[in-house]
């Protein structure tokens, strides 16, 4: 509960909560904060930042503080991989990765918790790749005191799945790279994909332990892929091949090799043909001839979903197409722009 | 109890259709027993211990129902008119009673959890079968009064209507002008302008097993008359 009481006859008592200082383009933050003792020469400063009255604090036993409340909602809130300290200002609490890694949100468990009345948590995207102490998360109870009821049903909301907010590690692939195409494998053409793709692939902390180039002949590429298989791959990048030719039989390979569950198509633009695939545990990914051309496609979206453990198929690969159209602007800002945010 | 899945199955069969009510019901059920403490409520020893009040007269009312095995003839299901998607249950042994109510935010946010699902009552139906209590429900902690005339249990008192002589169970009569009352005979009463009438076939009675055949059905269709 809580009572008003005009500023002028608040000196000796505490206040019930941070009380915010905006000084525009030179400082916002907590002027006074909560459990401050009022004295004389506060009243002045609390005039000048609009408090005529100020709140005495008198929980009833059903009652939370927005700072305990703050800290329920965070705690089930941080799932596996997110840190924050129990030290709210204004309210607030901030999660933040304790770790490099890759975000994901429990979006259905965020919209649930955000209908809960009076709590409100806003995160970075999911799938965004985020370093060690980044900031991915933030949340509040918006009053000053809430029925703890509430706030308790919105934690638990919020832990249906051991958490909204987590970071998961991106394990370190050793990778198998297959090249298709006769045109490169008889020297026609200069290879550009092996380059691309192992740029990409260290650049998120993985190896490439091996590139095999192969005509476009099934057998071929099934050889291929079995070899790094055998030689302990645990992860396959194959590009070219994917279209719909009467040469590009690079998929046919795939399911020759033993891929038991092959999705083809990917709902997002550059990347429409793209294909995932696994033979056992190990998770090959089709990549077509736009990963040649456009600086970030689908693989983009896709390769560190994988290297942080998930399944990619045919959901995944069609929940891509809200948010899934690159906008190809001419000075590319990924991963500052919309391209796959929308899944 | 049993399993969730069998409990919607034999509840939607007895309503006669699966529909998002029915998830809704078969689940606010197994919650409400649970809170109040019984595993098992259709079995003998807790049958009597049960009384459900039920708020809406849709789907999950019957689904409610279903599960709990209360029944408005032993008058262990109450129904309370508010058109709340909410069901209290109360155990008569220990007095305790959980308010569990459908969350009107459960149905927007039957998109963010059955996505891939088309259809407004086929994703609510997904969705609501995947959704945590937490989110398909808010709950209570109640008191509910209930008087001896309320219970299972044989009639407790008898009056009769000064007005028309109508006898009136379990303290349902009304006192107006210092006499007692049946509910027709006040104006709070969901009918009006009642005259008895005759109806055809009055001597109708129903055949005992073995006995010859009734008269053929369409002579008596031949002796319906209209009711002025």
């Amino acid at each position: 509960m809580l009572k008003k009481i005009k500023v002028e006859e608040a000196i000796g008592t505490q206040l019930a909560h941070d009380i915010t200082e905006i000084r525009p383009g030179e400082f916002k933050g907590p002027a006074f904060r909560k459990g401050h003792t009022v004295c004389d020469d506060d009243i002045c400063h609390l005039q000048k930042l609009g408090k005529n009255h100020l709140y005495l604090l008198d929980l009833e036993e059903d009652e939370v503080h927005e700072n305990q409340a703050a800290a329920i909602l965070a705690g089930g809130l941080a799932g596996a991989g997110v840190v924050w300290e129990n030290n709210p200002r204004e309210g607030k609490i901030s999660l933040h990765a304790a770790f490099d890694g890759l975000l994901t949100i429990d979006t259905a468990a965020l919209a649930a918790f955000n209908m809960v009345e009076e709590v409100m948590c806003a995160t970075l995207h999911s799938h965004t790749l985020v370093k060690k102490g980044e900031l991915v998360a933030a949340m509040r109870a918006i009053p000053l005191v809430m029925k703890r009821a509430p706030v308790e049903r919105a934690a638990a909301i919020a832990r249906q799945n051991g958490g909204v907010v987590a970071v998961k590690p991106l394990r370190k692939a050793r990778v198998g790279l297959v090249i298709t195409g006769s045109e490169v494998y008889h020297g026609l053409i200069e290879d550009k994909f092996a380059p691309t793709l192992s740029r990409k692939v260290t650049e998120l902390g993985s190896e490439v332990a091996g590139v095999t180039f192969a005509p476009d002949d099934e057998g071929r590429i099934a050889d291929a892929i079995r070899r790094h298989l055998d030689s302990g791959c645990d992860l396959l990048l194959l590009s070219g091949g994917m279209s719909v030719d009467p040469d590009d039989v690079t998929r046919k390979a795939i399911r020759q090799a033993g891929a038991g569950e092959v999705h083809y198509g990917a709902a997002a633009l550059p990347g429409a043909m793209f294909l995932t695939a696994t033979i056992g545990e190990v998770p090959l990914l089709g990549v077509p001839a736009c990963g040649l051309h456009h600086r970030v496609t689908v693989l983009d979206l896709v390769l560190p979903r994988i290297l942080a453990g998930e399944r990619i198929g045919r959901k995944e690969l069609a929940f891509i197409g809200h948010g899934g159209l690159c906008r190809d602007c001419p000075a590319c800002s990924y991963p500052h722009c919309p391209f796959g945010k929308g899944s | 109890m049993k399993p969730f899945h069998e409990l919607l199955e034999t509840s939607a069969a007895a309503h006669g259709h699966l529909c998002p009510g029915q998830v809704v019901g078969v689940r606010m059920a197994i919650l409400g027993c649970r809170l109040i403490g019984l595993d098992e409520p259709t079995r003998r020893d807790q049958i009597k211990k049960l009384i459900v009040y039920v708020e809406m007269d849709r789907c999950t009312a019957d689904a409610v129902a279903h599960v709990t095995g209360v029944k408005l003839g032993r008058r262990s299901l109450k129904f309370m008119d508010y058109g709340i998607m909410a069901a209290t249950f109360v155990n008569l042994e220990t007095g305790r009673a959980f308010r569990v109510l459908s969350t009107e935010e459960a149905r927007s946010l039957a998109a963010v959890y059955a996505p891939e699902v088309d259809g407004k009552s086929a994703r609510q139906l997904a969705a609501y079968r995947r959704m945590p209590d937490s989110v398909l429900f808010r709950v209570q902690k109640v008191r509910v009064k209930l008087d001896a005339c309320d219970l299972p249990g044989p009639t407790r008192r008898k009056a009769v209507c000064s007005r028309c002589g109508q006898v009136v169970r379990d303290g349902r009569e009304a006192v107006a002008d210092g006499g007692i009352l049946c509910k027709p005979c006040t104006e709070d009463c969901y009918f009006s302008h009642p005259r008895e009438v005759a109806w055809p076939d009055m001597n109708w009675t129903p055949q005992e097993a073995g006995a010859p055949a009734a008269e053929p059905a369409g002579r008596r269709a031949c002796t319906l008359l209209h009711l002025h």
